[in-house]
């Protein structure tokens, strides 16, 4: 292979598919096709990251923007509309901004010249820190899968308050939608768009069953993936995006009522707030045991081995705060955008 | 041109942050406009990945006992920026879908001219 040519022979072609894709889904008119021709973007995106090297990214993606993020699109359609307007005209600001955007990518382009070749070992990336990690990951955390000790150990920090954010945007959305006065007169969209009573898509026998059978079995694979996640791709957010799912799987092949009379909307937030407090408590302990805030070094008085082996475990404890939170709060988002916020009944 | 070729990533990405931001300026649907953004956001971790790259690396999961040479893993550090950037991304996503919802409660439609004419009545 020439040196100059990129890292991985299909990434090519699968680039110029992700653009086609990307126009497409804008392009399509009706928008329950435009939310599957992105799902497939998203997998397309999947495959050139895994191509890099970046499996935990890919697989994040992969259960993430082609699983969750469709269904949420498809579930907002579901309770509005999927039909586009045909508006004549507006072609002269379609054009204004056409060239606004094309002067900006102008720019960005103009800069390419000086970004470091694609995959140069020793751009100013990946010679700086990153060899700290990849150097010191074993001997201080004993974790062989160096994205999740960086991702929970030395930038712990940060993915601290990436899951606040995700908490935050699950109280934004319940805010958005669940409180609602009483029933307006447009707000009478569900019934034109619930199917006759010859026809309840909700009763299928083999989708049930199919999903009962499916079920417990991604649930178990999500928690091999949270407990795996240091030896093999996979984390508290992978993992967490699965369970919850296996639990929007529940949702759309039996129904609403049928979820939301085993998991209720106060556990639900009470599960999501219980995450990230597992993740800070850890934190705290550490502050208690005499170290930094997320120095799991500190804990290795209370968990079992030295302080490599206590950093692991701390790791784990708070892959599982991850998971939780990641989990509840997928749920508790899809059930809100299904049933237009009231959680009666819905997609 | 070779070296066009050799950074084609990185055109490939300024092509998918101009789509997404033309999406999100000129398009009127509000759900074209939600996709235009995770458009735009799916081109900056592609930027992030593709800086951490390394030719002929492995992924960054050490096996066995040897010491790991750097130049043969890939950068872990632009790896978890965007693990956990896609799972925010989701989050904002369902959040910019609320609100789209909310709106299409209010206006029953997507449509932003619409909307806008319903307002100033």
């Amino acid at each position: 292979m020439m040196p100059s040519l990129p890292i991985w022979q299909f990434d090519l072609p699968l680039l110029v598919l992700v653009v086609l894709f990307a126009v497409v889904a804008l392009s399509i008119r009706n928008l329950m096709g435009a939310a599957i021709v992105f799902g497939a973007y998203s997998f397309m995106m999947c495959l050139i990251w895994a191509g890099m090297g970046a499996v935990d990214v890919a697989f994040t993606e992969a259960a993430v923007g082609a699983g969750v993020s469709t269904v949420f699109i498809v579930s907002t359609i579901y309770n509005t509309s999927a039909t586009m307007k045909r508006r004549p005209g507006g072609m002269a600001f379609k054009l204004f901004i056409g060239v606004v955007v094309t002067v900006a990518g102008g720019f960005l382009l103009s800069a390419l010249p000086d970004f470091p070749d694609w995959g140069d070992p020793n751009s100013p990336v990946n010679a700086t820190v990153a060899p700290y990690y990849i150097t010191h990951s074993i001997p201080d955390t004993h974790v062989p899968n160096l994205v999740t000790s960086v991702l929970a150990d030395y930038r712990g920090f940060d993915t601290l308050l990436e899951t606040v954010v995700v908490f935050i945007a699950c109280i934004g959305i319940y805010s958005i939608l669940r409180i609602e006065p009483a029933r307006t007169s447009i707000d009478e969209t569900d019934e034109e768009i619930a199917a006759p009573a010859s026809y309840d898509p909700t009763d299928s026998l083999i989708v049930r069953q199919a999903s009962r059978f499916m079920v417990p079995f991604m649930q178990l694979f999500a928690l091999y993936v949270i407990a795996h996640g240091h030896y093999s791709p996979g984390g508290g957010f992978q993992g967490g995006v699965i369970l919850g799912a296996s639990l929007i799987l529940l949702a759309v092949s039996f129904d609403l009522k049928f979820l939301l009379s085993r998991w209720r909307e106060k556990s639900l937030m009470l599960l999501v707030a219980t995450g990230v407090g597992l993740y800070a408590a850890v934190g705290l302990a550490c502050l208690f045991m005499g170290g930094n805030f997320l120095d799991y070094g500190t804990l290795d008085a209370v968990l079992p081995g030295k302080q490599d082996m206590a950093r692991s475990h701390g790791i784990l404890l708070v892959e599982i705060g991850v998971g939780i939170t990641v989990m509840f709060s997928m749920l508790a988002i899809h059930i809100n955008l299904a049933s237009n916020g009231r959680l009666e009944r819905g997609l | 041109m070779e070296n066009l070729i050799a950074n084609f990533n990185y055109v490939i990405v300024v092509i998918l942050m101009m789509i997404g931001l033309w999406s999100m300026l000129a398009q009127k649907n509000l759900i074209k406009k939600c996709i235009g953004m995770a458009i735009f956001q799916t081109g900056i971790i592609l930027f992030f990945i593709s800086i951490g790259a390394k030719r002929g690396a492995k992924v960054p999961i050490l096996t066995g006992d040897e010491a790991p040479v750097v130049e043969q893993l890939a950068n872990p550090l632009t790896q978890i920026l965007m693990l956990t950037a896609i799972v925010v991304g989701v989050a904002t996503l369902g959040m910019a879908l609320a609100l789209a919802q909310k709106i299409y409660r209010q206006h029953a439609s997507f449509d932003e001219d619409e909307i806008l004419e319903n307002q100033r009545k």
